[in-house]
């Protein structure tokens, strides 16, 4: 393939805006994901003699911000240093004292299979994950948005997959109880 | 025998509660034997922790499906103008 020209003056207008919301998915913080789509580009502008036009100039630009929202991350975590054990703990908050749901799981009459296509549901998804905790939020992201392997995220957190699990756990309840409030109650009142 | 019999009941028998972590679990890699067949005795019998597994499933897609580059999500956000005036300005003074 032909080297592709880069044209640096239409970085901003052309993929500024793509580039936010896919950090605003990973990073809750506006002005922390401000802050990684500007690094990217600085490192994008040194890195220029690095693009090979093996892939478009977008994909390039994602792959460098991919490893600049891995590295705000690390930062967090490196300054708050995250307590990877207080609240670890099983939620019994979900059930009454003979171990049974206290608010009913309910039928959300949704293929799995097809939901993905359910732009609205997507949409309210986005939204609950703000309300998980930075840590759950980051680990669930992690996992289950950008699919990196259990053996990585223990790794990067320095935990064991016993402790991953029940995170993820306690992050796909709290999840679930987000979107029956938001989106599935909503649904059966209209 | 009764007594033994009804300690054996109980070891398949799971609640809700001891359930639903483990219909998590199951979904990040391969539990054991014991485990699965105790799940699945479960689900047999309780049609509310089935609908649990559902909506775990449907999260796991949707967060695949949020995760695309081009998935338009949070769309009404946008970068700041003055965010973009300063990236701007620092690709030309690069040049």
């Amino acid at each position: 393939m032909n080297k592709q020209e880069i044209d640096t003056n239409q970085w901003v207008d052309l993929y500024g805006d793509l580039m936010y919301r896919y950090t605003l998915v990973r990073v809750k913080d506006q002005g922390a994901a401000e802050e990684i789509v500007q690094v990217t580009f600085v490192a994008a502008l040194q890195a220029t003699h690095t693009y090979a036009g093996r892939s478009s100039e977008k994909s390039w630009l994602f792959g460098i911000l991919k490893h600049k929202i891995l590295d705000h991350f690390r930062e967090v975590k490196k300054n708050r240093s995250f307590d990877m054990s207080s609240d670890d703990d099983p939620d019994s908050s979900d059930y009454d004292s003979t171990g049974h749901w206290k608010k009913i799981p309910q039928n959300w009459r949704l293929d799995p299979e097809k939901s993905a296509v359910n732009q609205e549901l997507t949409e309210k998804l986005a939204l609950c994950l703000d309300g998980l905790s930075d840590k759950f939020r980051q680990i669930f992201v992690l996992k289950e948005v950008d699919g990196v392997s259990t053996e990585q995220i223990c790794k990067e957190f320095d935990i064991k997959p016993t402790n991953l699990w029940v995170i993820l756990h306690r992050a796909r309840n709290q999840l679930k109880n987000c979107l029956e409030i938001h989106w599935f109650d909503g649904k059966k009142q209209e | 025998m009764e007594k033994k019999k009804n300690s054996l009941c109980n070891l398949f028998k799971l609640s809700c509660q001891d359930t639903s972590p483990l219909i998590s679990e199951m979904m990040d890699h391969r539990v054991s034997f014991v485990k699965r067949l105790k799940i699945k005795i479960h689900l047999a019998m309780c049609e509310v922790c089935l609908y649990y597994k559902e909506q775990l499933e449907t999260i796991r897609n949707l967060s695949k499906n949020l995760g695309r580059e081009d998935f338009p999500v949070n769309t009404n956000k946008t970068l700041p103008p003055e965010s973009k005036e300063k990236i701007k300005k620092m690709i030309e003074a690069n040049k």
